[in-house]
């Protein structure tokens, strides 16, 4: 009978709590909804950032992902920076450089007097040991953006301590762009990179405005601002960025006034946005989504085939339906905004009869199709709604698809077999420079060349772009080859997807950067 | 997880099989237990339905013909998201597909992945169990440590590690979800053939000198098939649910076929423009889950001895 | 009895080293290469050979067996492809939270299950009983992850009522002692973090509990119903004590013996219910984390989490199996089945 008073003395127990629970639930619960912000005293210097996933890390040698990236130039500043409204770039620890006729050294003049977080010095000694680790022979295996960004890089000179020089193995006029990206170009303090084992994705030390304070795992990262900032000081004490997977429940959360901007929304939910009093943010993106054919085997190895199909596709009304206006329908493979983009280039324009009776004469009744499940930066609805999508254009004109979809990393295997027709795929532009598009289809490996493209001239204009310098020669260079890309359409480019971003009307100055970052400096909150 | 539960409580299973009588009569008396069971006649009522939908479908699909409103497959980029109106009784997805016609093709998918997966676990689970009740000792131990290994692995994440090592697909949907509850009947057979197999006629059939699978099939799994015939139904339920899961998350079958919880995790993200999209799929699975349990549960209670008396 | 428990800890070892042989065979035998993910998009076949090189995945499958093996037991369980941190690390951090949201979802299930269940059985046949039993049937039909989204469709989308992810306002995050927000909230001595613990609780712990409340309050009504027909409950009536009385104190404490069972093999498969949930409400948990993981074929931490759930879930199945000995005397387990 002991045993039996235990047994009810445990059920009690678990109502009360039970009670308590569903008592405290009610009450507290209202009060949240018309003062959010009211009942927590720090809110009002606080911004928090909802993002769609957990940034991999915050060492910028180690990762990747664009996550990572906005709360990563939050912390570190680069040598050189983008301009706030295009991919030009301009000085940042490095005051001002030069380089020397070859194009193969760069002198770089640093700011003086910066600390990093941990309060060392930063010099051209820091700027020396952070390209050492990314190039041979310290480089790892698991430095994504290592042999991207300092690729060229022959070694690095100390000429004072706040002077470096850098020396290249040959001439690359995207080297610049380079220095300016999130990824890889950061400088990270010296002192933390032993402290840490050449790995700081966990404990990120930088000169920027925001020093790290937190992360928990799946939940958020906390910074606060660095009073000691070199540059114009951050206008808000401390910055939340939260991760929220689903889009839905990120709306949900901003209109519920549990974050005060968020990103990687899509035109759905604009409405729902708008109507709870929040702002929308509109930002052009550097990416493309596009659609390729493997044009190594039959029947997309002739080029007629492949503008016949492509001639069947209703890009614009595809585009508009699919991310209602929140992607330009893609007329390049350059976004608009970049160097070497120019109006006159065009793909194959749609013509269904046409394309009916092109593919008629070509014998085309069956392609086969691999696509991606997940949502990509480039292509919100993923993969698979996209190539269901074509289906439908192709089934009009008498073609039948058979797709094949698969996770991110099962596609990426399924790509390199080249087993397929059709596949999809889009690019993130890493640096602004032209040639970080249009190098793709010239690319040697199968993974990168998804359409497997092959073409000697194309090739040649490749090389003469990395060696001319800056400016309306290089342009053209681009311009030309974006046309012989759409005379042998073996892409058809689909969209440029926007950022869309949403905020509180609270927030000041909010601002999202076509290369994907938030840099949250200069954002305030009333 | 429910099945979690049933198959731990090996006990009340012995306890049930004891009150095993001749299969026929047994078989028979349970349909007119079941028969006075209302809920258990309705969700019979509703499978039935379910089941004259998908099989005129397939049917109709063999032939070439369209008895649905809409080609249920088929993209129309000018008809994206319409609400629900007299065309369209249950509004258009993203792609300008029918949500109707969709979920109407979708219980094809659904009943033929629960019915297909509850096939493969429990012929192999009937097999498995047999032997290790049957034969005992180094056997019996072997199978149902690997049994305990499989059950010691929660089943979804096993369901979802089949399915993203070898890719999305009906055919794979039904191994993985059929390959993860083998345990679950390997383990109620095993207990009720430790429970039979020392009956008296089975001992008679051993002294006349029958093989072991003469003996296992027409003396011993005759008499647990009506317990098997409960497991299978709500195990239907599960193997539905388990489907719909690994389609919500984007694990389930090959584009462009509809499949409720393949539509359920597409819908999510339009929860504000197009919460219809969200609404049915749901409810058909919900009811889908809903009949197979029913009838189960009826089935069950039919079985038992104790409500029987009752 | 102490035999008992010894030999059945003993068999834990062979299933466990075969969950951790299965794991290994879907992760690196079936699953498709991690390199491309880990890499990123400049991912070339030249880079991705050198980093398989690097980390032992061009090693013969037996070898990385051993390799993972000879760390394991000596807790080292390797380091996350994909984050480069220490796989046991990425699990600790995240564990808490499954195990908080676990809890309080069984406490939920339990409490109202029983409550139901004890309900229904004395009013058999009332519409009390009917409208708890719809319920129940509803509660194990409806996709978890379905019900979770209404829920937040609801609840937060449209009466604003309660929070929709996560698992407390980062502002009131409290200083991490055991990882659970509830008790470090309470050793903080914070008020308001703990209300905002349990509020952000409410929604997901609701969808996760409510396949197992519908299994407690069927087990519950049906076990009352026994026992409420027993010879000993008719005695008791007879002799003329109230039927309150009767039901509290002779009924419930014998029909609530299977119902405690029930209970704690429901603890076990929740773990599973978690993976839906936490993806649902973007609950910082392991389960979200495991898929994320599978799919990223980040085979360290896959395997770590497997091997502890396992762990975890066949402990649990062994102190229900004890409890239940315990409590019920006609249990004898000189003979060890299964």
């Amino acid at each position: 009978m002991r045993k039996m008073k235990k047994i009810l003395a445990l059920a009690l127990a678990v109502a009360v709590v039970g009670v308590t629970m569903t008592g405290c639930g009610k009450p507290a619960a209202t009060d949240t909804k018309p003062a959010a912000t009211d009942t927590k005293p720090q809110a009002t210097d606080t911004l928090i950032y909802a993002q769609g996933a957990e940034p991999r890390g915050l060492d910028p040698a180690l990762v990747d992902d664009g996550e990572s990236a906005k709360v990563m130039i939050n912390i570190y500043d680069g040598l050189l920076q983008y301009n706030k409204d295009s991919t030009k770039v301009e000085p940042s620890l490095a005051k001002s450089w030069e380089v020397s006729p070859d194009g193969l050294s760069y002198t770089f003049h640093l700011q003086e007097g910066v600390k990093f977080h941990d309060g060392t010095d930063f010099n051209a000694e820091a700027v020396k040991v952070n390209i050492d680790r990314q190039i041979p022979p310290l480089v790892t295996a698991d430095m994504a953006y290592g042999s991207f960004v300092y690729g060229s890089v022959k070694d690095v000179q100390v000429v004072d301590k706040n002077t470096v020089k850098v020396n290249l193995t040959a001439p690359s006029t995207p080297f610049l762009a380079n220095l300016a990206m999130v990824m890889s170009a950061p400088i990270v303090s010296p002192k933390a990179l032993t402290d840490s084992k050449n790995n700081v994705n966990q404990a990120p030390v930088g000169t920027g405005p925001y020093k790290f304070v937190k992360w928990s795992k799946d939940e958020n990262i906390i910074l606060v601002r660095n009073d000691e900032y070199w540059g114009t000081k951050a206008l808000t004490k401390n910055v939340i960025f939260k991760f929220i997977k689903d889009n839905s429940a990120r709306v949900v959360a901003l209109n519920n006034g549990e974050a005060d901007m968020i990103d990687g929304i899509d035109a759905t939910v604009v409405k729902q946005i708008t109507d709870g009093g929040n702002k929308i943010f509109q930002a052009p993106g550097m990416n493309v989504n596009y659609m390729a054919y493997n044009t190594s085997k039959a029947p997309f190895n002739d080029a007629k085939a492949r503008k016949a199909v492509s001639q069947a596709i209703n890009v614009p009304e595809l585009v508009k339906s699919l991310y209602q206006g929140y992607s330009e329908p893609a007329n390049s493979v350059l976004p608009t905004f970049m160097e070497g983009y120019d109006k006159s280039i065009a793909q194959v324009s749609y013509d269904a009869a046409a394309a009916a009776t092109a593919i008629k004469a070509a014998g085309l009744t069956k392609v086969h199709m691999i696509a991606y499940t997940n949502p990509r930066p480039y292509n919100a609805a993923t993969g698979q709604t996209l190539a269901e999508a074509i289906q439908g254009y192709l089934s009009k004109v008498g073609v039948t698809v058979t797709i094949d979809s698969y996770d991110w990393t099962t596609y990426k295997e399924k790509i390199k077999a080249g087993d397929y027709d059709i596949a999809f795929y889009g690019w993130i532009g890493d640096n602004g420079d032209p040639d970080n598009f249009m190098y793709l289809l010239s690319h040697e490996d199968p993974t990168m060349n998804i359409a497997r493209y092959k073409n000697d001239e194309f090739n040649k204009l490749i090389a003469k772009g990395l060696e001319t310098p800056a400016g309306a020669e290089r342009n053209a260079i681009y311009t030309q080859m974006e046309k012989v890309a759409a005379a042998d359409a073996a892409w058809l480019p689909i969209s440029h997807a926007q950022t869309l971003c949403a905020y509180r009307p609270n927030i000041t100055n909010f601002y999202f950067h076509m290369t994907g970052i938030t840099p949250l400096v200069g954002v305030g909150k009333k | 997880m429910g099945k979690k539960y049933s198959s731990n409580s090996d006990g009340n299973l012995i306890q049930a099989a004891e009150y095993v009588e001749k299969p026929e009569s047994q078989l028979k008396e349970m349909w007119e237990t079941l028969r006075q069971n209302k809920a258990a006649v309705v969700g019979l009522f509703i499978i039935c339905f379910l089941v004259l939908i998908a099989l005129s479908v397939w049917v109709s699909g063999l032939l070439g013909k369209q008895i649905l409103p809409y080609d249920p497959n088929h993209s129309d980029m000018t008809k994206s998201f319409i609400w629900p109106n007299a065309e369209h009784w249950f509004g258009t997805d993203q792609l300008g597909r029918d949500l109707f016609s969709r979920i109407l093709d979708g219980t094809k998918i659904s009943l033929f992945v629960g019915v297909a997966a509850v096939s493969i676990s429990l012929s192999t689970g009937v097999l498995l169990g047999s032997i290790a009740g049957y034969r005992g000792g180094r056997t019996d131990a072997i199978i149902m440590r690997v049994m305990d290994m499989m059950l010691a692995i929660p089943s979804i994440l096993l369901a979802i590690a089949f399915m993203a090592a070898l890719g999305k697909g009906i055919d794979k949907a039904v191994i993985a979800i059929g390959l993860v509850s083998i345990p679950e009947y390997a383990r109620i057979v095993r207990a009720s053939i430790l429970s039979v197999k020392e009956n008296d006629y089975v001992q008679a059939a051993k002294v006349i000198g029958s093989s072991d699978s003469r003996i296992i099939m027409k003396h011993i799994l005759p008499n647990i098939i009506s317990l098997i015939v409960v497991r299978a139904t709500l195990g239907i339920s599960t193997a539905v649910l388990d489907t719909a899961a690994l389609g919500f998350l984007g694990l389930g079958v090959q584009p462009p076929f509809a499949e409720w919880g393949d539509m359920l995790g597409r819908a999510r993200g339009f929860i504000f423009n197009a919460p219809y999209t969200l609404i049915f799929p749901g409810i058909a699975i919900t009811m889908t889950v809903l009949a197979f349990n029913l009838l189960g549960d009826g089935l069950r209670d039919a079985l038992d001895p104790k409500s029987r008396i009752k | 009895m102490l035999n008992y428990i010894l030999k059945r800890i003993l068999m834990l070892i062979p299933v466990l080293i075969g969950v951790s042989i299965i794991v290994f065979l879907i992760m690196r035998v079936f699953s498709p290469d991690p390199a491309p993910i880990v890499l990123g998009q400049h991912a070339t076949q030249l880079a991705t050979e050198a980093w398989r090189q690097a980390n032992g995945l061009n090693d013969p499958v037996y070898l990385q067996y051993f390799n993972f093996i000879t760390g394991a037991l000596t807790g080292d369980l390797g380091t996350s492809y994909y984050t480069k941190m220490p796989v046991s690390k990425e699990i600790f951090a995240r564990f808490p939270a499954t195990i908080e949201l676990a809890l309080v979802a069984i406490v939920l299930a339990s409490f109202f299950g029983i409550l139901i269940g004890v309900i229904s059985a004395v009013k058999k046949n009332s519409i009390f009983d009917n409208i708890g039993m719809l319920i129940a049937l509803i509660g194990v039909s409806m996709p978890i992850f379905w019900l979770g989204i209404l829920l937040i469709i609801l609840f937060s989308g449209t009466l604003h009522w309660l929070p929709s992810n996560g698992r407390i306002d980062p502002m009131l995050q409290p200083v991490a002692v055991t990882g659970f927000y509830m008790i470090d909230s309470l050793i903080a001595g914070d008020m308001d973090a703990f209300t905002d613990t349990l509020q952000h609780l409410v929604l997901p712990a609701t969808a996760l509990a409510m396949y197992s409340m519908a299994i407690i309050t069927r087990m519950t009504r049906s076990s009352m119903l026994d026992t409420l027909q027993q010879d000993y409950i008719r005695t008791a009536r007879a002799k003329g004590i109230s039927e309150g009385r009767v039901i509290r104190k002779h009924a419930l404490r014998n029909g609530l013996i299977p119902i405690v069972t029930v209970i704690g093999l429901l603890l076990g498969s929740l773990l599973g219910g978690a993976v839906l949930t936490e993806t649902v409400f973007s609950w910082p948990g392991i389960g979200a984390y495991t898929v994320t993981c599978i799919l990223k074929s980040d085979f360290p931490v896959v395997q770590g989490v497997v091997l502890l759930i396992a762990t975890i879930f066949v402990m649990v199945n062994l102190i229900v199996d004890v409890i239940y000995a315990f409590l019920d005397p006609r249990i004898k387990y000189s003979k060890v089945k299964g």
